[in-house]
């Protein structure tokens, strides 16, 4: 077979780049690229983290993920401008919709990163990644990295080398030399506690990781060993994939604007992410038999717990009150500040065993696929629970925007 | 050419393929007054799709206080509002 050509093309700082681009066309002078700034949520409802950096907020060290708050300590003169989810989702379809021009093939890995195969393309495949950068540079206003390999593992390492607005390659016989000295915890699916494990045996870079012996890797780290010695070694033969994976599971998590301490408070934000969590499960007609919760306290520490049903569900209702159990369950009677609810074991919805003591099954789905579509008529706000008046919780919540699913990070390549 | 970005109030015409052509705009002068400004002609006309919000940019030429003046102005087409760009 001939050797795959993989492109990896991913924004650069997308959130904030997109955010500057936007802002230039509405007749900003200041580029936010140029100076520290970062894209941040918002304080006051409690998600003030940075999203995105711009390259001179990283040379004061600060990092994606951290608290705005120790961003200001690191850069008093910072610039923190709020998130714009349906921007961000416009220009994700702007650049592939560019990108599709080349390759049938493509690949969203994430809001701001595409694969794209061009095995079968009609240039040479270091001028068509130059022309694609250029083109997203000079229409749509932002600039990207793309990496370039034989398979989806090495394309997107490559993507990762030097930024911004660069070409890498990194074909089969270049990985000793650009990819085997960089340490360790580059290495795609290698987290800080990898790192740590394997630090700790003297593993130090991606190289020393490749020169291991399989079998011991096999032995200590399972599976999962395997699967990162795989990749050290560049080897890797997912497909670049036009449909997206097989759901799995489906969840969504809120951190509320203050700490909750009744178990009323508790019970409404459990059912708001009901409501959530519930429409999706049927958007996409599954059912669940497993429902996990999991809380986070205002000390940090989460805790979750989960339960396999009896009978697959997907209603508003059942879902509300198997997550009340598992809460009573599960809570100590601490101040929470973070809650989710998980569906998983999907299975389809058309056919799935009853029970016999189910009797109002019938009616609750009728009212529950009303309710869908008359929130997807007049939105999300046009029926909701009157417990929720005045209550300071909003009647839906998780998520960042109902309108428009888009696709997040992946351990999947 | 400035950069002003201000927002006018716009008479357009469409032509059958859809395509606004401006004729005649409002805007809001620094003493609070309404200057209304005849397109006298479009010189160019681009579209841009930065941050992939499309945009239409018009290069048009105007006699004001008896100055032939050269400006761009922006329509926006997601939000269909018109805005003086560059003068």
């Amino acid at each position: 077979m001939e050797q795959r050509i993989i492109f990896h093309i991913d924004a650069n700082s997308a959130f904030l780049s997109w955010e500057a681009a936007y802002r230039i066309q509405h007749g900003e002078k200041i580029d936010l690229r140029e100076i520290p700034s970062v894209v941040g949520g918002d304080e006051k409802k409690r998600h003030g983290i940075v999203l995105a950096k711009s390259i001179p907020a990283k040379k004061y060290g600060i990092k994606t993920g951290e608290s705005l708050y120790s961003a200001r300590n690191k850069c008093p003169s910072l610039t923190v401008v709020p998130a714009r989810h349906g921007l961000y989702i416009k220009c994700s379809n702007a650049m592939v919709g560019l990108l599709k021009k080349y390759s049938p093939l493509i690949q969203r890995y994430s809001i701001d990163e595409v694969f794209l195969d061009y095995t079968y393309g009609n240039k040479n495949y270091m001028a068509a990644a130059n022309e694609m950068k250029e083109r997203i540079k000079k229409e749509l206003g932002f600039t990207v990295n793309i990496g370039i390999g034989p398979n989806k593992l090495l394309a997107k390492m490559a993507s990762d080398f030097k930024k911004p607005d660069m070409i890498h390659t990194l074909f089969y016989h270049e990985i000793e030399k650009k990819m085997w000295p960089l340490p360790v915890e580059d290495l795609f699916m290698v987290g800080y506690r990898t790192k740590s494990k394997l630090n700790s045996r003297g593993i130090l870079t991606i190289g020393d990781l490749a020169r291991q012996d399989k079998k011991y890797l096999c032995s200590w780290l399972k599976k999962y060993g395997l699967l990162i010695w795989n990749y050290a070694n560049g080897i890797e033969d997912s497909q670049v994939r036009n449909d997206s994976l097989p759901l799995k599971s489906i969840g969504n998590s809120t951190t509320t604007p203050f700490d909750v301490e009744t178990k009323k408070e508790a019970y409404l934000v459990l059912l708001s992410l009901s409501e959530t969590v519930s429409m999706r499960i049927r958007e996409v007609e599954k059912c669940a038999r497993v429902v996990t919760i999991s809380i986070r306290n205002n000390e940090f520490y989460s805790f979750s717990h989960q339960r396999k049903l009896n009978t697959p569900i997907d209603s508003t209702n059942c879902i509300y009150e198997t997550s009340k159990e598992l809460f009573d369950e599960l809570w100590k009677g601490e101040p929470i500040r973070r809650f989710s609810i998980e569906l998983s074991q999907l299975c389809s919805n058309d056919f799935c065993q009853l029970s016999i003591f189910d009797l109002v099954y019938e009616k609750e789905r009728k009212l529950d696929r009303t309710i869908d579509k008359i929130r997807n008529k007049y939105g999300c706000d046009s029926v909701v629970r009157s417990c929720f008046l005045y209550s300071g919780i909003k009647p839906l919540t998780g998520g960042v925007i109902m309108e428009e699913e888009y696709p997040t990070m992946s351990s999947l390549l | 050419m400035k950069i002003l970005m201000k927002p006018i109030e716009m008479i357009a015409w469409f032509t059958n393929d859809g395509i606004p052509i401006p004729l005649r705009y409002r805007i809001v002068s620094k003493d609070k007054t309404n200057i209304v400004v005849k397109v006298g002609k479009v010189v160019t006309k681009d579209e841009e799709k930065l941050a992939g919000n499309r945009m239409l940019i018009y290069r048009c030429e105007s006699i004001i206080n008896n100055i032939q003046k050269t400006y761009e102005i922006k329509y926006e087409i997601e939000t269909c509002k018109w805005f003086l760009y560059k003068m």
